[in-house]
């Protein structure tokens, strides 16, 4: 049995109060826990403290949203955001992709939010202790250097959130509560590019809800995994067609999902192409996964009808 | 219980298994869900080098933290052990060196594991690093270090093996189509879901109790009592339930050594579970395996000669390795008739986890490069593969060129069930692109006819005791893992004496409780212990007979068992002849008054089978298995995933015992060869092994498993318990060749070199779509 | 040092007061001072499904669910599926197709079904197979799993 380190716990029901427990030095909030316990049996946080954000009312609440579309709380499970009917229908892409979050059993525990804020993945980082101290750490974590990037300064572990591609093409709003007020930001904008920094958010925002503005054109949603439960994404695409606009998000390539626009679908792909670079973050080749590329998006594109 | 008919016999029956119920319900012990009073929980300090030597272990501040009661090192443990005693070289702690990443190095017990995690971080190694051995290449360069320094002949080579058969160099002259290739087979593991784990305890009267998650008691129980100088007889060691193994629990482990070496030196109850890390460098998966074959066909398609060489990459120490080197080679002249064969194995060192047994163990990566050079031939030859392989089948009661005396053979009944479920003769060729149909065929052994260790003492003995209350108790040192051994033997014995399998007690693995059985590993539980028990309870029978016809004053021909009741004479199952008869317990009743106890003990030592060549000693088995296959896949052609949608198998097993056992047996079997054919792989870097997880160690989920179609062949085999051979290994070993075969009817892709992931065939095609092919 | 909390909850209907650590998850209260084995460990970071149990009706992954979070939960292990009358029908169709080899991995399968068959006894095929993609199993192929299952529903539907 692996046992987690020790830390203290609080579980609070009013939302002040959780914002005020996640600014205490050592603190971090956990929701479903499906990613972070496991990384913490593994020695990659110690936190003195967890925060659970799930007894909190405005995180669990779903809602519409005055000007039409959708709030949802961040501590509403994937599994009930997939089985809303409202999602289901306004937002089949959305549905879809919580779905494909590694197993059902993990969807009725993770949290939407929780697949906003999940931490970026690599192969070098996302392993036992004993197994880092013979690869002598990595960049994310222990050590002086990155094995995907030997030669870089930065760390490229790779953004795997299942649901965010569709977010950003929903162009969702990812609303925090701080102490000093609530905090709208547009969730294309939350994810920079390092993998140790990749989230553009200060210390101790709670994320409290996703609002989903009104449903526009349909969207396509593929995951590229080695099996059809369990695994995190190999490659992730979301396509959507707007009047004259091809738009997609390419994810799991590096540590921010990349979002493109063209004016054709071969441009897209072609656009795709060029900027998407897959690195050793994956046991499965960069080769394979960049070829990849072009094959998913146009099987997401011909999902619409169009390519 | 009224039992208004006769007993329906038990074997052959799609039957619940008589311990089925208490996994269902959770209620199986597990070693890990045992507790005994003041019991410590140990971890290990492993090594973070693939090579290095120890200079010095600094466990003060561990042993210092609140809670630590102790710990040890390899220095306290010097004697080296191994079940094949040609090649023990392991300690359960590294000694003086350390061989892979991941090699235990320092044990240490606490109140809790939490405190034993901290007091392992807390220990420092001061290491002197090597170079590393890491490949095949680096094996056989004799420039290189040597793993196992303090041997006679040092030298990274653990065992070569060279034999041949026939004239192999006419063999070839002969042939009309030579095929000579290079195949590379992967190392894979067994990836149990119960991890390794012990439980030692030192009793009041100084006996040391070992509970232990093994496949193998019996040299478990050797090898603990000779590393800690004690008497085998002071060691009880109890196998409670086992959460599988597939071969990976058939060494002693350092859970087995260190938890009862604490439990000594610290006088408390030790525990050990391996977290799902350790497991993988635990290891004793399958080979990575070179493979050159050379094989010769006339122009009608028989084989003329085979040549074959293979090199398997061992890791860090011997295991069962010498035995593999001749696996590996020993089965290639089954199920085909050959008349000149040459092979030659090595099995190495390498600074990696130590591979060893795994379902099939050794002749899995022969029989893949086999059955595909068949297919190859079949292409070159414009023959039909299935007529290939049928026109070399075997015939029963023959003799290899290599001395494998052969009895009974289903082989062509296997290959006609699934050419003619599958539409092989119609459909191949015609599903595709992008989908195929593969055939493959394959043999397998019912256990070893030699001992791993000298010695002419029966290999399973099973005792039968009934009293005068009726109940029937088996005892056995088998190991039941999940395969289904105690049905086995409570279904052969109640088969005897005309009694439900759910009316058997089985008291199984137990050394002090139950006589020796070597253990659960080639295949040979159901042919021996089965076996041993039809020689245990028939002597009790014709007691039981006897008694019963002076009782009726019948003859004792005239008995018969599990008659049903009757409403004036009782209920049944009664035990006499048509017209008189007497209960099942009045029966015993007499028997023991007319005998005395009711307790018998059979043994099974297989047959002294001379063959003609001596140093034939690794491999012969009293009978042998037969499997054959076909596997439809679909090949996405622009993203090279291999889906295996459907499998049908033929197996035969002799006799079907009990059919929902059989069918999931050879079930799981196609299951985890699709796992090594698609997904599966046990790799390293630089020493490092890529993968030490459930999440990257790609076993495959319910959407990778095909639909498998099974087919029990019954063969009857004359030395087989009531004509029974093996059916828990063999009908893997053509799993993976039927997929390659598929692939290349899907494709034209011959792959050389599984797994087949997706990335590996889309290079494929891609090479091919760049030289102009389709 | 971390404060130990006082976790009241109920286990297979049954009232429970311990105390419990922080750090300690629901499979670890479970197997130790509550002595229910029969919920297995199989990875412990979530990958394979041995330790599923029901928190308030729904899955859960016992070895990453931290005790401290089930207060006032209602938790259901696989020593709560059966009743004095005998098996639930999942665990009969199991042991009438020996689908629990080892076994294993069998009471996380169990407690998978009895979610699956309780939230939409009318499953089909795929959604069967989705479900069921939440375990592992290392011996069965999965084939006499999915014929019990199969089975299972059936007689779930005839009782309802």
């Amino acid at each position: 049995m692996l046992p987690l380190p020790r830390f203290d716990f609080a579980d609070p029901t009013d939302l002040a109060e959780l914002v005020r427990l996640a600014g205490e030095p050592g603190a971090r909030l956990v929701s479903g826990g499906t990613d972070l316990l496991p990384s913490m049996k593994h020695r990659l946080f110690a936190p003195t403290r967890l925060v659970s954000t799930m007894r909190v009312p405005e995180l669990r609440q779903v809602e519409p949203l005055p000007e039409g579309g959708l709030s949802l709380g961040a501590a509403v499970t994937l599994r009930e955001v997939a089985a809303m009917p409202v999602v289901q229908r306004d937002y089949p892409a959305l549905a879809k992709a919580a779905r494909t979050v590694a197993t059902p059993t993990i969807q009725a525990m993770g949290t939407i939010g929780g697949n906003v804020m999940l931490d970026t993945r690599c192969r070098y980082y996302n392993q036992p202790a004993g197994w880092r101290v013979a690869l002598g750490g990595c960049l994310k974590c222990e050590g002086p250097v990155c094995h995907v990037a030997p030669k870089g300064k930065g760390c490229y572990a790779a953004h795997s959130a299942d649901t965010v591609p569709v977010m950003m093409l929903l162009d969702v709003s990812v609303v925090f509560a701080t102490a000093h007020g609530e905090r709208h930001v547009p969730i294309r904008e939350l994810y920079g590019v390092d993998g140790r920094t990749w989230l553009q958010v200060p210390g101790g925002s709670v994320l409290v809800r996703l609002e989903v503005p009104p449903p526009g054109a349909p969207i396509a949603y593929r995951k590229l995994r080695a099996r059809g439960a369990i695994d995190y994404p190999q490659l992730l695409t979301a396509v959507q067609h707007i009047h004259d606009t091809w738009r997609c998000v390419v994810s799991a390539v590096g540590p921010a999902p990349l979002r493109l626009e063209a004016t054709s679908p071969p441009e897209l792909v072609e656009a795709a192409m060029a900027e998407v670079q897959p690195l050793t973050t994956h046991l499965a080749s960069p080769a394979w996964r960049k070829k990849l590329v072009r094959v998913e998006l146009a099987r997401a594109m011909a999902e619409l009808g169009i390519g | 219980m009224r039992q208004p008919e006769p007993v329906p016999s038990p074997i052959g029956a799609y039957a619940r298994k008589i311990d089925g119920r208490e996994r269902i319900a959770g209620r199986a012990q597990f070693v890990a869900d045992l507790t005994v009073p003041r019991m410590a929980h140990a971890k290990f300090v492993r090594s973070p080098h693939p090579h290095a030597r120890i200079v010095a272990i600094h466990l003060d501040a561990a042993l210092a933290l609140p809670g630590v009661f102790g710990a040890c090192i390899g220095e306290e443990l010097p004697k080296r052990y191994g079940v094949i005693p040609v090649a023990q070289d392991e300690t359960a702690l590294a000694l003086g060196k350390v061989r892979y990443i991941g090699e235990p190095v320092v044990c240490i017990a606490a109140v809790d594991e939490e405190t034993a995690h901290r007091a392992c971080a807390a220990v420092r190694v001061d290491y002197e690093v090597l170079p590393p051995v890491l490949t095949i290449e680096d094996a056989l360069d004799a420039s290189k270090p040597v793993i196992h320094d303090y041997a006679r002949k040092p030298s990274n080579v653990l065992r070569r093996v060279h034999q041949a058969y026939g004239n192999v160099d006419a063999g070839f002259a002969a042939a009309e189509v030579v095929i000579e290739e290079e195949y590379v087979y992967p190392g894979s593991t067994h990836a149990a879901l119960e991890s390794h784990a012990a439980l030692a305890q030192v009793e009041p009267d100084g006996k040391l109790t070992l509970w232990s998650s093994t496949q193998n008691p019996h040299y478990v129980h050797r090898d603990v009592a000779r590393v800690l100088g004690l008497r085998e007889q002071d060691v009880r060691l109890i196998k409670p339930a086992v959460g599988a193994g597939y071969g990976g629990k058939c060494d002693p482990f350092c859970t087995d050594i260190c938890s009862a070496y604490l439990a000594r030196k610290l006088g408390r109850p030790v525990r050990i579970v391996l977290e799902r890390e350790e497991v993988f460098y635990a290891h004793r998966g399958r080979h990575p395996t070179r493979l050159w074959l050379k094989m010769g066909f006339s122009a009608a398609g028989d084989i003329t000669a085979i040549d074959f060489k293979a090199w398997a990459d061992g890791g860090a120490y011997a295991s069962y390795g010498v035995v593999t080197s001749y696996y590996l080679g020993v089965f290639m002249t089954l199920p085909y008739r050959v008349e000149n064969y040459r092979f030659e194995s090595h099995r190495l060192y390498t600074n990696k986890p130590p591979c060893g047994p795994k379902r099939g163990h050794g002749a899995i990566q022969p029989r893949f490069a086999l059955e595909a050079h068949l297919d190859k031939a079949a292409a070159r030859l414009g023959l039909d593969p299935a007529e290939l392989r049928r026109r070399n089948c075997i015939e029963p009661n023959t003799e290899t060129c290599n001395g494998l005396r052969v009895t009974s053979v289903g082989i062509r009944e296997c290959i006609d069930a699934v050419v003619k479920a599958s539409g092989y003769e119609t459909r191949r060729g015609t599903l595709g692109p992008g989908r195929g149909l593969g055939l493959a065929a394959s043999a397998y052994m019912c256990g070893a006819l030699h001992p791993v260790y000298q010695n002419e003492m029966p290999h399973s003995a099973v005792q039968v005791k009934i009293d005068r209350s009726g109940e029937v108790v088996v005892s056995a040192g088998t190991a039941d893992i999940g395969q289904g051994s105690n049905h086995m033997l409570a279904g052969l014995v109640a088969a005897e004496l005309g009694l439900h399998p759910e009316d058997i007690r089985v008291i199984e693995g137990d050394t002090s409780l139950t006589p020796v059985d070597l253990g659960s590993y080639s295949s040979r539980v159901t042919f021996m212990a089965g076996n041993a028990a039809l020689a245990g309870v028939r002597p009790l029978r014709a007691k039981i007979v006897e008694a019963v016809a002076a009782k009726l004053g019948c003859a004792p021909e005239e008995v018969r068992f599990g008659l049903a009741g009757h409403p004036e004479r009782g209920d049944g199952p009664r035990v006499g002849t048509e017209t008189s008869d007497v209960s099942w317990v009045d029966a015993v009743w007499l028997a023991e008054e007319r005998f005395g106890p009711l307790i018998h003990a059979g043994g099974y030592t297989p047959p002294k089978i001379g063959s003609r060549f001596r140093r034939q000693s690794v491999g012969p088995s009293p009978a042998y298995s037969f499997t054959a296959q076909v596997a439809e896949v679909a090949v996405d052609e622009e993203t090279g995933e291999v889906r295996v949608e459907k499998v049908w198998v033929a197996h035969d097993c002799g006799r079907v015992l009990n059919l929902a056992i059989v069918e999931g047996q050879i079930e799981g079997c196609v299951y985890m060869g699709v796992g090594e054919a698609v997904s599966e792989e046990q790799a390293y870097d630089k020493g490092l092994i890529r993968a030490p997880s459930l999440l990257e160690y790609k076993v495959p989920t319910i959407h990778e498993c095909p639909e498998i179609v099974v087919f029990p062949v019954e063969s009857h085999d004359p030395e087989g318990p009531l004509g029974a051979k093996e059916a828990g290994e063999g009908p893997q070993l053509s799993t993976v060749p039927a997929i390659a075969n598929a692939i290349h009817d899907a494709t034209g892709l011959w792959l050389n070199d599984p797994p087949f992931t997706p990335e590996k065939v889309l290079r494929a095609l891609d090479r091919r779509r760049r030289s102009g092919g389709r | 040092m971390p404060t130990d909390r006082i976790l009241s909850f109920t286990v297979n209907g049954e009232p429970v007061r311990l105390l419990v650590e922080p750090a300690q998850t629901l499979l670890e209260v479970l197997r130790g001072p509550l002595r229910l084995t029969g919920t297995k460990h199989g990875c412990d970071v979530g990958d394979c499904g041995a330790c599923t149990v029901l928190v308030d009706g729904a899955p859960r992954l016992s070895c990453i669910t931290l005790a401290v979070g089930c207060e006032g939960a209602r938790v259901e292990t696989i020593e709560g599926v059966a009743t004095p009358a005998g098996p639930d029908p999942i665990q009969a169709a199991f042991d009438h197709h020996v689908a629990a080899q080892c076994g294993y991995c069998t009471p996380g399968f169990v407690m998978t079904l009895r979610h699956l068959f309780a939230e939409n006894p009318t499953a089909n095929e795929a959604e069967l197979r989705e479900a069921l993609g939440s375990n592992l199993c290392r011996c069965t192929g999965y084939t006499k799993i999915l014929t019990a299952a199969r089975e299972a529903q059936a007689i779930y539907a005839g009782k309802s």
